[in-house]
């Protein structure tokens, strides 16, 4: 099983130069607008063919000094023109490899392979940009083959086994999570900017006989024009959604998770169940209304995803009443999601409320001092607040399981929250209480975990003392 | 109910504080010093700069005689076996557990002034965390480092 080093394919100097527009994108974006005022022109047009020149040429250096061999125990990549870095990634050390094809890959058969080792430093890391399916395939098989996880195999010819458990999402559930995405919100501010971009793009001409024609409209005519650019961008949402997340499968493996989802862009990912910190399910404002809520984990090490911020997604979106099942069959360590949780006392209330209510209340003042005649503005938003501060007080709690040593955290910041915690995976707790706090036996609780982006760290406010002891007995090792 | 940790930190801490806190009001001096010279010049209101003399009487006022021997009082720890114990906050008072296998690694740090009193503070580290225990006598700090690196030297059965 011997390989010589070899290149990645050619494509992979496209890459390197999206990469690398990518990357310089905020820097040329200056460029790019002076390009488009006249008188520049002239100069700016060689700065770019120059820039592009350098791209080209350091794209084609990148490919011909990038050189990749799978040994027996090994993975080489050398890389580099004048400083030449060579990593050599052990079998054993490799936690995960995962093929992710984009829309160019997927023309030409071709995939990115990503490695992945336990550190949470990207730079440990190693990636090809673009291989063969067929080669990437056996990079994958190859390096695997040692590593004492291979699932892949097993559940072809064990008829004695269970098949993996498996879950795949169905396009109408995508659709409903599209709908109820808030993408709407990004797209509306998108097009505003487009909008409003627009008289530096277009011809002066045409943009002021545009505006007049839109002008002379009747007004219920430019009431339904708006109503379908939303309805129109509302759509596009929902397909934003369905491709992304389209054929979503998570497979459970025995020591790890696998996802792969996406309809333009293939994306793999594998999720050692050694590195889950927590589980977390998420019921943003718009789903829990209709029951729906998508379920995450927290690990440590590894890629940020974009987007989603340090937590992972095991589901895109899934009724709050499958969770139990969903959990019991890909991930049963965390499938104990308590019936009912602990709430906070009554007594906590003002202090949910004074939170939410601090900021409107100023506005309010302030809107009464400077232009009372637009009270109803900051009344509705002191409205919302309280409403807002009630749920709050409404989603805390916590459930502390000694049996399975498990800690189930509950709250609200404008989505509701719940956190499945292991006693083994909190990093530290601190409880914490004000004079006036002490008075009213209440205090606040500090949990802090590891993930892949610094820590998280969760903020229960105003518990019963007695109950923020338990929680602090229980994670005592004393 | 859990007892609150028994070790206090070095009395020394005060000084160091207010020494800080000094040379803290020194810069705060020069700034308004800075704006009744911008106010004499008409740069700014002279009430800005009578603004900025009360709050540089005040914080001087606080952060040298009140705030350090409050916070000294507060400031506990005790170190177990198994895990740190820390205790601190004026106002708000904060209680933290650190499991001793939770902690990655402990640093000792002693800037100048610290240095001055024989003093040095101590930093502990989770992968998520860190905790500063900020005025140690430096052999005690130095003694505890040992023994809490000596400590976490547990077996790590992940991350």
């Amino acid at each position: 099983m011997m390989s010589n080093p070899k290149r990645l394919h050619p494509t992979a100097m496209i890459f390197k130069m999206l990469e690398m527009i990518k990357d310089s994108i905020i820097g040329l974006l200056p460029l790019a607008v002076l390009i488009l005022r006249d008188g520049f022109f002239g100069y700016i047009f060689y700065i770019v063919i120059g820039i592009v020149a350098l791209m080209i040429t350091s794209s084609i250096i990148y490919w011909l000094r990038f050189t990749y061999e799978v040994t027996d125990d090994e993975i080489r990549i050398e890389q580099g023109l004048f400083i030449r870095k060579k990593r050599y990634i052990s079998k054993n050390r490799i936690q995960s490899i995962d093929l992710t094809q984009s829309v160019i890959h997927r023309i030409f058969g071709l995939t990115k392979v990503q490695i992945e080792t336990a550190g949470s430093d990207r730079d440990v890391d190693a990636s090809l940009s673009s291989v063969q399916m067929v080669e990437g395939e056996r990079i994958h098989d190859e390096l695997k083959s040692t590593n004492g996880v291979e699932n892949d195999e097993e559940e072809l010819d064990n008829f004695d086994f269970h098949p993996d458990p498996k879950r795949e999402v169905t396009t109408k559930r995508l659709v409903i999570a599209g709908s109820t995405s808030g993408s709407l919100g990004v797209l509306l501010g998108l097009f505003g900017f487009l909008f409003s971009q627009m008289e530096s793009i277009l011809p002066e001409s045409f943009y002021d006989e545009m505006f007049a024609f839109f002008l002379s409209l009747a007004i219920n005519v430019i009431v339904i024009l708006v109503i379908v650019v939303v309805l129109v961008l509302y759509l596009l949402g929902i397909l934003g959604t369905v491709i992304k997340y389209g054929k979503f499968t998570i497979t459970r493996y025995e020591n790890e998770l696998f996802i792969t989802r996406g309809l333009l862009e293939k994306k793999q990912m594998t999720i050692p169940l050694k590195r889950i910190q927590a589980v977390g399910i998420t019921e943003s404002i718009i789903r829990q209304p209709f029951g729906f809520c998508t379920v995450y984990v927290e690990i440590a090490g590894g890629e940020v995803q974009e987007g989603s911020g340090t937590k992972t997604l095991l589901f895109p979106i899934l009724k709050k009443t499958e969770v139990k099942s969903f959990l019991d069959d890909i991930l049963p360590e965390y499938a104990h999601i308590p019936e009912n949780m602990n709430p906070a006392p009554k007594r906590a209330l003002p202090y949910y409320l004074v939170r939410a209510l601090f900021i409107p209340v100023i506005a309010l003042i302030a809107t009464f001092i400077f232009i009372p005649e637009w009270y109803i503005i900051p009344v509705i938003v002191f409205i919302l607040g309280a409403i807002l501060g009630y749920l709050n007080y409404r989603a805390v709690g916590y459930h502390l399981d000694e049996e399975l040593n498990e800690l189930t955290l509950s709250y609200r910041r404008i989505g509701k929250e719940t956190v499945l915690l292991k006693h083994r995976r909190i990093q530290s707790i601190t409880k914490s209480k004000h004079i006036i706090q002490r008075k009213q036996n209440l205090a606040s609780i500090h949990v802090s975990l590891l993930n892949n982006f610094g820590g998280r760290h969760i903020f229960i406010n105003e518990l019963n003392l007695k109950d923020i002891h338990k929680i602090t007995d229980w994670y005592s090792l004393r | 109910m859990r007892q609150p940790p028994k070790t206090m930190i070095a009395k020394d801490a005060i000084k160091a504080w207010q020494l800080r806190a000094a040379i803290m009001t020194i810069l705060f001096i020069a700034v308004t010093i800075g704006a009744f010279i911008l106010a004499y010049l008409e740069f700014i209101s002279i009430w800005i700069a009578y603004a900025i003399l009360a709050i540089t009487i005040i914080d001087a006022i606080l952060e040298i005689f009140i705030i350090p021997k409050l916070r000294w009082r507060r400031w506990r720890y005790e170190v177990f076996e198994q895990e740190i114990y820390i205790q601190r906050g004026i106002i708000v008072m904060k209680r933290t557990l650190v499991p001793m296998i939770r902690v990655q690694h402990v640093d000792t740090k002693q800037g100048p002034i610290l240095k001055k009193y024989g003093l040095a503070s101590l930093t502990i580290s989770t992968a998520a965390t860190t905790h500063e225990i900020p005025a140690l006598l430096e052999e005690e700090a130095a003694d505890l480092r040992d023994q809490i690196s000596e400590l976490a030297r547990v077996d790590q059965d992940d991350v």
